[in-house]
């Protein structure tokens, strides 16, 4: 419809061109941020962040590698391969994929790794190539639950043990995959309520910014949560209910309409710790004081526990991402030739004012 | 009011569409006023109207900028990806102090509205399709350039977010400031009138001899540029950089604005009051919502209500 000329044609050409060059030139470059000045960056998971495992309840399901068909080899001197779900853009996967590369270079191990992208897809063709490339034995945080036929009958056809973390794989345990490591969410809950309870003594009002919509943490971390208060804190009630989306400008946002129309509010239940940075900035901009409103979040992130140091926030209740250990420790014991658990729930700890200050190196 | 239009409205139309077009937004937003009043606790208090109309500000100015686009019979969907892009931008050079970050922020804005523009008016890319590989592009280069959310400590940022004026936030004043600017530039220069012939008919307009492609280049940088303030505003607010959620489906915002407003998707005419009162007007609807503890699936279909009901009365005049 257009007559675009010759002459046009040859001009947006250099114009584009000229464009991304210089995008490109001026990213790169000269930038300077807040922090350049002053260096001394954290690296995280550097702090020692052992971990542990809960206790498994007694009776609970083992794998061997006789039951599962595979072979006894040297943890030492085998490769792994690591499939990470999402690029590490947030602190819990930098911290997780770390503590993976960490422990691998702790143990000697040779280490192959693949990022998704956050495309299931990708993911699929990432463990594959895994395979392709040699890899004895795999740890996977799987983007999806379902989908992974594909991969687990190429797994099984080379014997290679699969050990998930974070997220489930839907197959058979000890057939399909060996082990799984998570974080149990409904307990966050249950503790985010404890904290919860004992910092506004039990009674009032209080609200909870839930996390995106039809995600299984937000489902089960406030499953956690009203289980909890229900059983222990009647007199709790919670008159609130919204999503932030997991994001710090939705948490910020909700939380201005919410101490809008509900003065009363004694206390805000964030599912992660962005949702409660988010309302600590509300809180701020609304001229409130610490500790006004009693917050509590999940995750353990760095801003978050500092938050704690400064009085905003009342408890973090920690979702640990540092699987490296355990899942080593589980690929040593399982290829030794000894039982491993089918489900291995990891400890994850909790700050409040008590040791919050302390405790702030091991924040990730 | 601020309504610019290069033809004359069919007489024949009914007498209910036309007004439901020209004052329905307004009519609406009345209309949720009094119910809040009514059923809303502490709905009435100048606090509460501060925190509307902040959380609202960089919505209005994103869609100021979309209703410039529209009005050239056009649509910018990389607005939530340069706000962004911004945000991250900030963030990187906000090191030599605030002024000159907002330099470097507006110089990568630009350079976002020159090449949307440039696909649009030289290369004759349709502009959903030259604006959809700058979303994707902005947003990327916008991690590329700052792969995780950092706190920012500026003194003068933070000012910028919650300061304000005898009790009147920053954010407002400068929303206010700007949409008064479009509003006149619509209506009173040579460029507004130029971009709505543009938008009524391009080649009829290129026929008469106006600049067509310099208005465009122009309209699709001013796009930007606002987006990239918004995005300022908004980073500025949270005091920390988040590249990753900041602006996510604020281009949807944005077009449910003007449309609501009263702007046709077809071009050729600019309601700028109509545009404020229509980004007002899905802010006290998400309000009500939130305020009274709803679902927030329901703030979704009430907002599909909205815009079908304004594309209801659109549907009269709209077509050409």
């Amino acid at each position: 419809m257009q007559r675009t000329t010759h002459r046009s044609l040859l001009l947006a050409r250099p114009v584009v061109v000229a464009l991304a060059a210089a995008v490109a030139l001026t990213a790169t470059s000269c930038a300077k941020s807040e922090d350049d000045a002053a260096d001394g960056k954290k690296s995280p998971a550097a702090a020692d962040a052992g971990q542990k495992v809960v206790t498994p309840k007694p009776g609970s399901r083992t794998c061997t590698v006789d039951a599962y068909g595979g072979r006894k080899i040297d943890l030492k001197g085998a490769t792994v391969g690591f499939s990470q779900s999402e690029k590490e853009a947030n602190p819990f996967r930098i911290a997780e994929t770390q503590s993976i590369k960490d422990e691998a270079a702790k143990r000697g191990v040779k280490l192959l790794t693949a990022n998704a992208q956050s495309q299931f897809s990708k993911q699929i063709s990432d463990v594959q190539d895994l395979l392709a490339k040699g890899a004895d034995l795999l740890v996977i945080a799987p983007l999806n639950s379902d989908g992974w036929d594909p991969v687990l009958q190429a797994a099984a056809a080379k014997k290679v043990p699969i050990v998930t973390i974070d997220r489930k794989i839907n197959a058979t345990p000890c057939k399909d995959y060996v082990s799984f490591i998570a974080s149990d969410f409904v307990e966050q809950g249950r503790r985010a309520a404890d904290r919860m309870i004992e910092a506004t003594g039990g009674k009032g009002e209080v609200a909870i910014l839930l996390g995106s919509a039809g995600n299984n943490v937000t489902t089960e971390r406030t499953r956690g949560f009203k289980e909890r208060v229900t059983e222990k804190a009647p007199g709790l009630k919670i008159v609130f209910e919204q999503t932030g989306d997991f994001t710090r400008e939705k948490g910020q946002q909700v939380t201005e309409q919410l101490i809008q129309s509900k003065p009363a509010i004694k206390g805000i239940y964030a599912e992660n710790d962005e949702m409660g940075l988010g309302a600590v900035a509300a809180l701020k901009g609304a001229g409130k004081k610490a500790g006004d409103i009693e917050i509590v979040t999940v995750d353990g992130t760095r801003n978050a526990v500092q938050g704690v140091v400064d009085g905003w926030i009342s408890g973090v209740i920690e979702s640990n991402p540092r699987f490296g250990p355990l899942a080593f420790q589980t690929l040593d014991t399982f290829t030794q030739g000894r039982e491993v658990p089918q489900d291995i729930v990891i400890q994850d700890s909790a700050y409040s004012a008590d040791n919050a200050e302390q405790d702030l190196g091991k924040a990730y | 009011m601020a309504e610019a239009t290069l033809k004359a409205v069919p007489p024949d139309r009914t007498r209910v569409l036309q007004w439901l077009q020209a004052y329905g937004v307004y009519a609406g937003v009345a209309l949720l006023m009094a119910v809040n009043i009514v059923v809303t606790p502490h709905f009435l208090t100048a606090e509460n109207f501060r925190t509307q109309a902040v959380q609202v500000a960089p919505v209005i100015i994103v869609a100021l900028g979309m209703a410039l686009v529209i009005g050239t019979e056009g649509v910018d969907l990389s607005v939530g990806a340069v706000m962004a892009l911004a945000a991250s931008v900030t963030a990187l050079y906000l090191g030599y102090g605030l002024l000159p970050a907002l330099l470097v922020v507006a110089v990568f804005a630009a350079g976002t509205g020159l090449a949307n523009g440039a696909l649009v008016a030289f290369v004759g890319v349709q502009p959903i399709v030259a604006t959809l590989a700058l979303m994707v592009g902005g947003r990327g280069l916008a991690l590329v350039l700052l792969p995780q959310l950092e706190d920012l400590r500026n003194p003068a940022l933070a000012s910028l977010g919650s300061g304000d004026v005898l009790g009147v936030p920053y954010l407002i004043l400068i929303a206010a400031a700007l949409a008064l600017l479009v509003a006149f530039v619509v209506r009173r220069t040579t460029f507004g009138r130029q971009l709505l012939a543009i938008g009524d008919s391009r080649p009829a307009a290129q026929l008469a001899g106006l600049p067509v492609r310099r208005v465009l280049i122009v309209v699709y940088v001013a796009c930007a540029l606002l987006a990239a303030v918004a995005g300022v505003l908004a980073t500025a607010r949270l005091q920390a950089s988040d590249p990753t959620s900041l602006g996510n489906l604020m281009e949807l915002s944005a077009i449910t604005a003007v449309v609501v407003g009263g702007t046709p998707l077809t071009g050729g005419r600019v309601n700028i009051a109509g545009t404020v009162a229509g980004a007002v007007l899905i802010q006290l609807l998400t309000a009500t919502l939130i305020k009274h503890d709803l679902p927030p699936s329901w703030t979704q279909i009430a907002q599909a209500m909205v815009i079908v009901c304004a594309v209801y009365a659109a549907r009269g005049r709209g077509k050409r």
